[in-house]
């Protein structure tokens, strides 16, 4: 992109929160992190991409609150989980989860390191939105954090209100509960 | 006759490997969750269409507020 809001005349660094080649830039650098967590938390493409402008839009209007305590894909994140929350809570999608759920993965017999195969890379998408699907919705964001290798178990840890060792323990069990939902679906 | 079975079978044992060997070399292998997720995000097209509407969403917006960093740091 050679920025979408860096075209826009008449704002500059002076009166915008980041000069309009900075918010392009921004947008380069996160925007598939950033429509990929919306694309496998909601799991349906158009809303991702609603969702992704959404976020964009909310950071671009909230830019003067940014403080840099936090990394931007940190922020963007924050404001992405929310919106992704606040969409599902309206549309009652809420997935449940009860303990019983959690037994039958811990008693299954796929192991967290054993490997995951796939044959056809076009297959790959649905299998993987079918098992995040039957996961969890703090299964799901755990892993789909926790593999963007930008993010480090701290910044996890603080976009899901938990310490990193409760990510480091609880991700044991999200993987396990993947390897298990993902074998199934094929 | 019994010979025919046999290279039948020779072919059909054949064309059996060589379809798992095809196999083996389009299956992908991952050791961890993460690494799956990493290679499908690695793998997925951000649509263009995403940036055209934020440029137009964009433009209707009031200008952002200057940052209290900017503020500070910068005339």
């Amino acid at each position: 992109m050679n920025g979408p809001v860096a075209e826009r005349e008449g704002l500059d660094e002076a009166q915008a929160g980041l000069a309009p080649s900075e918010f392009a830039d921004l947008y380069t650098a996160h925007s598939r992190a950033i429509y990929y967590l919306a694309l496998r938390f909601l799991g349906d493409p158009q809303k991702a991409e609603d969702a992704t402008h959404d976020v964009f839009l909310k950071a671009f209007r909230k830019m003067d609150q940014f403080r840099g305590d936090a990394s931007w894909r940190t922020w963007l994140y924050r404001i992405a989980i929310n919106h992704c929350r606040n969409l599902q809570q309206s549309w009652h999608a809420r997935h449940l989860f009860t303990n019983a759920d959690e037994a039958v993965w811990e008693n299954a017999e796929a192991k967290a390191d054993s490997p995951l195969r796939v044959l056809e890379t076009k297959e790959l998408g649905e299998r993987i939105q079918k098992a995040l699907d039957s996961l969890p919705e703090e299964y799901r964001l755990l892993l789909l954090l926790v593999a963007d290798e930008e993010m480090s178990y701290e910044e996890v840890g603080s976009l899901t209100d938990q310490s990193p060792d409760a990510v480091r323990g609880k991700l044991h069990r999200a993987r396990k509960a993947f390897a298990v939902l993902f074998k199934k679906s094929s | 006759m019994k010979r025919q079975t046999k290279l039948t079978s020779t072919g059909q044992h054949q064309l059996h490997a060589a379809e798992q060997q095809t196999q083996e070399k389009s299956a992908l292998e991952f050791a961890t969750a993460e690494e799956l997720l990493r290679y499908d995000a690695d793998h997925t097209t951000v649509p263009a269409s995403i940036a055209r509407r934020l440029q137009e969403s964009a433009a209707t917006l009031p200008r952002p507020a200057r940052p209290w960093w900017r503020r500070l740091f910068k005339k």
